[in-house]
């Protein structure tokens, strides 16, 4: 299924958000995650679905004034 | 002398060791993932400009200090009708006045220069600009001819290129191993960080130049690199944490609106080619030697890779063949002066 | 002491981390500057190179208190989720809320902040709102639950110093108990004085430092401005005459002419 992570076409093949980060790279790393704007915390990601055309954003520290 | 090296990576890191090593009469074999030279390699979307001078704006004082050698290095290896010595001119427009300032103040071997002098250098930027610094000791190179060029002079040199060969460098041990793979190489070394560039190809016959040109602006500042055919380099982000590899919108408006504010006639141009790389960098934006037991690395080459790979193949060389553990450390002048 | 939701900081500049030449500047810089706080960001990371995770650790290693920002958000909903992220991301309830109305001065939309402002406190935060220096904004954010504000200089990055210097000292003595902080548009080292020596418990500052030729020493500037500025505004100031005084006493003068 195709969903957009931070703005990109990507293929996933999973349904459950935990399954589709460990997929798309995000292992043991910090990061906080949304979809379609709104935030899913870390508790719930494996309690949350995504879905064809889901918009999902992957947010990490950075450099901020 | 009968020594073997193992290269990993053909980018400019490992094709300027392959060379280095080879003069020296040393047999080395590489393994590059992509089928041919610059395929796959960040080397490939340099601006190959060798500007020490003025990358000292930023950069600790050491790339000057070694970046300044590498113009002999690169003729040495590749002719000297390769590289052109013809330096760099720096502009700024009206209302960024300031920038052209501040950018004088923190370098140095620089000319300023009026419309007469701008003039005979590059007739068709005349009527756009009064005033320029011109760093006449500058040089550049097209990166991708120098690659080509590279590869080929080291083969005649005996040196073997193996091609979509994608290796860990552990599997060649227990030979001697040199890891030069770039960014793709960062699982081994403790805090190489991406640093995303974005770089433009265009083609218009409206302007011509002869030597690389940066324009100052306090968030947007760019360089244009003339290039064979009429084709110009334009050049480029700097993305702390740029994520994937694709060429963003906002870079696009702001590579093509600051071209386009250099000169008008790049409006009319035609683009050609669009390149994204992640440039690897460590802490202090300096490049390293490393070595443990058999295996080298040389990384972190951020945005000076045709600048300092030259330096950086000298001190890998000299550590292989003489058994050298302890490799000079590039210093971070900037931060080690006595601030008591 | 710096007191801002209960916890003391000996130090009072607010540092960011964003512009340095290299991440080793930026850890140098503010090492040299004391500071105690240091604001963040959050962006895109994407699973490839993970690249916001070797700058997180250099931060980690210096052992400040972070406080995140929403930079970059326009829209109340942008900004909640945003907060949302940094705090589980951070690990601190701690937000410095930017609610951008306009790009080209940056102007807080005081509206938007307000609302969002509201609404983060509600969910647990512990807001730090950059706003301007309109004190009906101020009054709404601290019915919003904002026990600190971060009223303006000048616009980000400017560099242009205290613009309004009559409306910050309104905004000082009509709320002389909230903590406030001057965040934005510093340039030099004396603009910071001059915000402390005015009563301000704080400053936040970025491209003046991260600009500057030598950001390492410009960071041990600021932190000596910022210190004198205090210092003087504890040791209270005389105030401006149009006449001139003696400083040197008249009595007891011989009489020689
Ligand atoms: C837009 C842009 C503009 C730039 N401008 C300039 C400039 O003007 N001047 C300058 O000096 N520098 C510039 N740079 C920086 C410069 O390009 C880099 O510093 C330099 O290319 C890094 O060289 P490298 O050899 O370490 O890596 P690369 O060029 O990436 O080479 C690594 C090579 O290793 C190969 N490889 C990787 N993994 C494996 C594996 N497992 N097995 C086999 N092979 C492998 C890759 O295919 C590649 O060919 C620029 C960079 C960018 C992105």
């Amino acid at each position: 299924m195709k969903i957009f992570l931070n703005g990109m076409q990507t293929q996933v093949d999973h349904t459950e958000l935990e399954a589709v980060l460990v997929q798309l790279g995000y292992q043991d790393v910090t990061i906080a995650t949304a979809i379609n704007g709104d935030f899913v915390p870390l508790s719930q990601r494996k309690h949350t679905q995504i879905n064809e055309g889901d918009k999902l954003e992957v947010l990490a520290p950075m450099q901020g004034g | 002398m009968s020594m073997k090296v193992n290269i990993v990576g053909a980018g400019v890191a490992g094709l300027s060791l392959a060379w280095q090593l080879a003069q020296q009469g040393i047999e080395v074999e590489m393994f590059e993932r992509g089928s041919k030279v610059g395929e796959k390699a960040c080397s490939w979307f340099a601006g190959g400009m060798l500007a020490p001078w003025c990358e000292a704006e930023n950069a600790e004082p050491v790339v000057l200090e070694y970046g300044k050698a590498s113009l002999v290095w690169w003729q040495n290896a590749l002719g000297e009708d390769f590289v052109d010595a013809k330096g760099t001119l720096v502009f700024a427009q009206q209302r960024d006045k300031k920038e052209l300032k501040r950018f004088a103040r923190r370098t140095h071997g620089y000319e300023v220069v009026g419309h007469d002098v701008i003039a005979s250098l590059e007739p068709d930027l005349a009527s756009q600009y009064q005033e320029a610094l011109f760093f006449k000791n500058e040089a550049h190179l097209d990166p991708r001819k120098a690659l080509i060029r590279l590869s080929e002079v080291v083969q005649k040199l005996g040196v073997k290129i193996h091609f979509e060969q994608e290796i860990e460098p552990e599997d060649l041990l227990p030979e001697k191993v040199v890891d030069c793979r770039g960014f793709n190489g960062a699982k081994a070394l403790e805090g190489l960080r991406p640093v995303k560039g974005e770089m433009l190809l265009v083609k218009t016959n409206e302007i011509s130049l002869s030597r690389p040109v940066r324009l100052l602006h306090p968030r947007i500042p760019l360089y244009v690199v003339p290039r064979d055919n009429q084709n110009f380099m334009i050049g480029a982000t700097m993305i702390e944490n740029g994520h994937g590899n694709q060429f963003s919108v906002r870079s696009m408006l702001e590579l093509l609106g600051s071209a386009y504010a250099l000169h008008p006639s790049f409006a009319e141009a035609e683009i050609i080619e669009m390149g994204v790389d992640l440039r690897p960098a460590f802490i202090d934006n300096l490049p390293r030697v490393e070595r443990k037991n058999q295996i080298w690395r040389i990384n972190g080459l951020y945005r000076h890779g045709y600048l300092l790979a030259p330096y950086m193949a000298k001190l890998a060389a000299d550590s292989i063949i003489n058994d050298k553990d302890e490799i000079e450390k590039l210093a971070d002048f900037k931060l080690k002066e006595d601030r008591a | 002491m710096l007191d801002v939701y209960g916890e003391k900081f000996s130090n009072r500049l607010l540092l960011g981390s964003a512009q340095y030449p290299s991440p080793a500047i930026l850890s140098e810089s503010i090492k040299q500057s004391q500071s105690q706080i240091v604001t963040v960001s959050l962006r895109r990371e994407s699973g490839g190179d993970l690249a916001g995770q070797a700058f997180w650790q250099i931060i980690q290693d210096l052992k400040l208190k972070v406080l995140p920002n929403t930079a970059g958000c326009y829209t109340v909903k942008e900004a909640v989720t945003t907060a949302h992220m940094a705090r589980e991301v951070f690990n601190t309830d701690w937000v410095k809320l930017e609610v951008i109305g306009e790009e080209d001065t940056l102007q807080p939309n005081v509206f938007e902040l307000v609302e969002a402002a509201r609404i983060l406190v509600e969910d647990g935060f512990k807001v730090f709102p950059y706003t301007t220096d309109d004190l009906i904004v101020a009054e709404k954010l601290l019915q919003a639950g904002c026990e600190v504000l971060m009223p303006w200089g000048a616009p980000i990055g400017s560099g242009r110093g205290l613009n309004n210097p009559y409306a910050l000292k309104t905004m000082r003595s009509h709320f002389p108990d909230t903590p406030l902080i001057v965040d934005a548009g510093i340039g030099v080292p004396s603009h910071a004085s001059q915000a402390m020596e005015m009563g301000f418990d704080a400053v936040l500052l970025n491209t003046a430092v991260a600009g500057a030729g030598d950001p390492v020493a410009m960071a041990k500037a600021f932190n000596l401005a910022i210190e004198a500025g205090l210092l003087a505004f504890e040791a209270d100031p005389i105030d401006a005459r149009d006449m001139a005084e003696p400083s040197t006493p008249m009595m007891g003068k011989a009489f020689l002419s």
